[in-house]
């Protein structure tokens, strides 16, 4: 396991490398020239030349490249074409902050409801609960957030009054918890069919049975027997709907207001500001190839039997 | 300034269908457009209004019951708060409270005395001799005299500024090219000369009676210039100014809060502050929730704010269209629309009173002119090409490309991204097939790329964009957009007679002579066809909380937030 682990991390920087490199090229010809954005419509070609001079855009392509990648590599990601003279380091940090904070509470949600709610539904198969259940995530599934978030707010801020509609004031102000549910539920419905069906799948071993057979209480065969058992293909699967909750969450931080990473980047794309976009990719990238790093790392911890 | 007119449109349409009837978005001109990228939100109520502003707020309640409070409002991320850069709505609408320049433009449109107590214009009508306010301060403190004035417009001709709008409004001033045009070796204007600490004269090339006008613009404000020297790059970020507010705090994409100037030199704001929420959010939601004053009124809200019984409907106030104009532009070098019955019969052939109703219920009002209703110089008597399928047809047949095998190619540009070119486009492309059997392509640009090639006049035909009023003078439109030696002609346009009256009205100094001649020139344009009109913006709703007072929207941006205040008694 050490040297896949190994062998995975050697190879992370090559992957960046190769994201980089397209990030760039899609940077360099994507529609509208740098220069004009920051001119508008009325300049000399002289003038846009002195610009290119001085930004750099006259030297030869891989220089460029090679001059933004050590850049990039110390956390600077050149200055940014909407607002010049601002680092895209500095613009992006505190944003960057306010997404994970209201990410990491999604996901908390996410598996605070997700998972007790299919090992749940899974122990009372055969009953009511379980079709209820199931039934409810496929609902919920099928929601997208534009629905889900118009929805709650109309119910718990207009009606009830219980949030106000909009804003940001970190992770344990009132104001996170619309748009970490909104977030959340997408996961929530996936995770809960996974471990639902993935807790029927270890119900019906062997050593389950003789777990019980050896006399130990519902609760142990269910938590230390069942339950971790269980809990194998859910963590892969909550490593994929990470990715896909970046997307709604991009959506959901327009619809709360909430100061992150998503408006600033439909901005940026709006607004032709490739440094951003460029960074942006980048770290995207990073973020899931870290994650699924670790989601294979917890593999290896939950189940021994799993060898690379 | 041009102007993306899908981008208005599709903040309607695109956020209706996203959101259902809870997102709306500032329709008024004065409420930011926002497009995707500018929806916004109030942060909180109390905790993120700047310490001082709630300080504040008691000492100054004591005494005059019309103060205090603070605005909340939406907003987009400015582009800049330089003055002398600025070129979009979103940037002008708080530049103008933060900085001010010699003369300004009050609620009504009229050029009035800011910085300057009086002026007056030589008998030739090039040397204009200001005479600046007694006792007049920046922000910090210290005293603005003449010289500001002079470094001020210096500073934004000069190239190192990289200012996209000075050759447009300083053009006028003698030597100002010099300066604009040059590699940054030449730093001054002779044309602007320092009289005493309180006379600034500035000479112009000819007599023109739009001059005073383009002086409002941001672009002609003071700056001083160790703020700007000291700041570096990063001056705004605490921008010393001269406007009836100054500016507390702004962290991108979250907040921006401006507060009193009480070195204002006239009577000072009411408000204590204004809060601009930048990070987005759903508009009307936050309305009804107390969390904003002020927001538009989209499409999906109109009946439901327009009903009596809603307690909405009493904060529902009009607001005045901007002055917009929106065509369909035809290249006069490319055939087949070097052909003037060509023109004429596509413009004919446009039902736009149908498409007005069928495709934008009303949102937009048909343009028979070039000259936005109550624009200066807008005159019922411009006789405009209306719809008339008949003449259309018989045009078609009259023009040198009615048979349609020596009939070159026709490709409509329009701007956007997404693949599907605005719904007004396709209708104009099918009532030109149906009526006259021509057949258009359309083609879809990023905006960017659009704005390049209308530039470079590398299109045939191009449409979904408008012209916005800059400053309010006919020259505006129909000098910058038509003169034959504009860059804004797109069209390549030219017609000596026009061109005679355009410069004719350039210097005219009698008033009512001027705008016969702009009506003139106008008609003579609109009878050449360079142009199909589209639309005018149409007057919008927006709603405002009854406890804000003061409060007058304007179509064009004007300092306005000094006069509001907050009345919760």
């Amino acid at each position: 396991m050490f040297y896949y682990i190994l062998r995975r991390i050697i190879w992370t920087p090559i992957l960046l490398l190769i994201i980089s490199l397209i990030v760039f090229i899609m940077g360099l010809y994507g529609p509208g020239d740098p220069v004009e954005v920051q001119l508008g419509q009325n300049y000399s070609e002289e003038r846009a030349e002195r610009i290119r001079e001085a930004k750099g855009l006259n030297d030869p392509l891989y220089i460029q490249y090679f001059r933004y990648i050590g850049n990039a590599l110390k956390g600077d990601f050149g200055e940014s074409y909407k607002y010049p003279s601002k680092k895209v380091s500095e613009l992006l940090k505190p944003k960057l902050v306010v997404s994970a904070k209201l990410f990491l509470a999604s996901i908390f949600i996410t598996i605070l409801l997700g998972i007790p709610l299919g090992f749940y539904s899974a122990l009372r198969q055969g009953s009511w609960i379980d079709p209820s259940v199931v039934a409810l995530t496929l609902v919920l599934y099928a929601m997208p957030v534009f629905l889900i978030a118009p929805v709650l707010i109309i119910v718990f801020s207009l009606e009830l009054g219980w949030f106000p509609v909009s804003g940001w004031g970190g992770f344990f102000d009132k104001r996170i918890i619309l748009p970490a549910i909104t977030i959340g539920i997408p996961g929530v419905a996936v995770l809960t069919r996974i471990m639902r069906a993935s807790t029927l799948d270890v119900l019906g071993n062997e050593f389950v049975r003789t777990a019980r057979a050896k006399g130990l209480t519902d609760l142990v065969v269910n938590y230390r027997h069942v339950a971790r058992n269980a809990l194998i293909p859910v963590v892969t699967i909550l490593g994929f709907s990470i990715a896909g909750m970046l997307g709604g969450a991009l959506i959901v931080e327009l619809i709360f207001g909430i100061p992150g990473v998503g408006r600033f980047a439909l901005d940026s794309i709006f607004s032709r500001d490739y440094p951003v976009i460029m960074a942006l990719t980048l770290i995207g990238a990073i973020s899931l190839i870290v994650a699924n790093l670790i989601v294979d790392i917890f593999y290896v911890i939950l189940d021994p039997r799993i060898r690379y | 300034m041009i102007m993306n007119f899908k981008k208005i449109i599709i903040k309607y349409f695109l956020i209706i269908s996203l959101v259902g009837t809870l997102i709306s978005c500032g329709s008024d001109t004065d409420i930011v457009t926002p497009d995707l990228n500018s929806s916004e939100e109030t942060s909180n109520q109390e905790k993120n209004i700047a310490p001082g502003l709630m300080t504040e707020k008691k000492s100054d309640d004591s005494g005059d019951k019309n103060r205090g409070g603070v605005l909340k409002r939406l907003w987009a991320d400015p582009a800049t708060l330089d003055p002398h850069l600025v070129t979009d709505t979103t940037s002008a609408g708080l530049v103008v409270e933060l900085f001010s320049g010699l003369v300004s433009l009050n609620s009504d449109l009229e050029i009035v005395p800011e910085l300057a107590e009086s002026w007056n214009i030589s008998d030739d009508g090039k040397v204009y001799t200001f005479k600046l306010k007694e006792n007049i301060l920046f922000s910090d403190g210290t005293p603005i005299t003449a010289s500001d004035f002079k470094w001020s417009l210096e500073r934004a001709a000069h190239p190192d500024t990289e200012s996209p709008v000075a050759s447009i409004y300083l053009e006028d001033i003698v030597g100002s090219m010099e300066v604009i045009d040059g590699d940054g070796s030449i730093t001054d204007i002779s044309g602007i000369k320092v009289i005493d600490d309180n006379t600034l004269q500035l000479t112009i090339d000819a007599p023109k009676a739009y001059f005073l006008a383009k002086l409002t613009y941001p672009t002609a404000y003071v700056v001083k210039k160790e703020n700007v020297e000291q700041g570096g790059d990063n001056w705004t970020d605490s921008p010393v100014g001269t406007g009836p507010f100054i500016l507390s705090e702004y962290s991108i994409g979250e907040v921006l809060v401006i507060r009193r100037n009480d070195n204002y030199w006239g009577e000072k704001a009411k408000l204590d502050g204004v809060e601009f929420n930048l990070a987005g959010g759903v508009a009307m939601a936050m309305y009804e929730n107390d969390e904003i004053d002020i927001t538009g009124v989209g499409l999906a809200d109109l009946e439901r704010v327009k009903d009596v019984n809603d307690p909405l409907n009493n904060d529902l106030v009009s607001v005045p269209p901007s002055f917009t104009v929106t065509y369909i532009g035809f290249n006069v070098n490319e055939p087949p629309f070097d052909d003037l019955k060509f023109r004429l019969a596509l413009n004919y052939a446009v039902d736009k009173q149908l498409i007005a109703s069928q495709v934008y219920s009303g949102l937009v009002k048909p343009a028979y002119g070039i000259l936005p209703p109550n624009f200066p110089g807008f005159s019922l008597d411009i006789t405009g090409i209306g719809y008339d399928p008949d003449k259309a047809v018989q045009l078609l047949a009259e023009s040198k490309y009615a048979d349609s095998s020596n009939r070159p190619p026709i490709i409509v540009t329009v701007p956007g991204t997404g693949g599907s070119p605005s719904l007004d486009m396709e209708v104009v492309s099918d009532m030109w097939d149906r009526i006259l059997g021509v057949q258009v392509e359309i083609q879809q640009v990023e905006w960017a790329t659009y704005l390049q090639d209308l530039h470079r006049r590398r299109l045939q035909v191009w449409g979904g964009s408008g012209w916005q009023a800059d400053y309010p003078d006919p020259q505006d439109f129909i000098d910058i957009l038509f003169h034959s030696n504009s860059t804004n002609n797109h069209g390549n346009y030219t017609n000596q007679e026009a061109d005679k009256l355009l410069e004719d009205a350039r210097t005219e100094q009698d008033v009512y002579k001027r705008i016969s001649l702009y009506n003139q020139a106008e008609q003579l344009i609109i009878d050449d066809a360079p142009w199909l009109p589209m639309w005018f913006d149409q007057e919008g709703l927006a709603l405002i909380k009854p406890w804000v007072k003061g409060f007058n929207f304007t179509p064009m941006i004007v300092p306005k937030m000094k006069d509001v205040y907050i009345d919760k008694s």
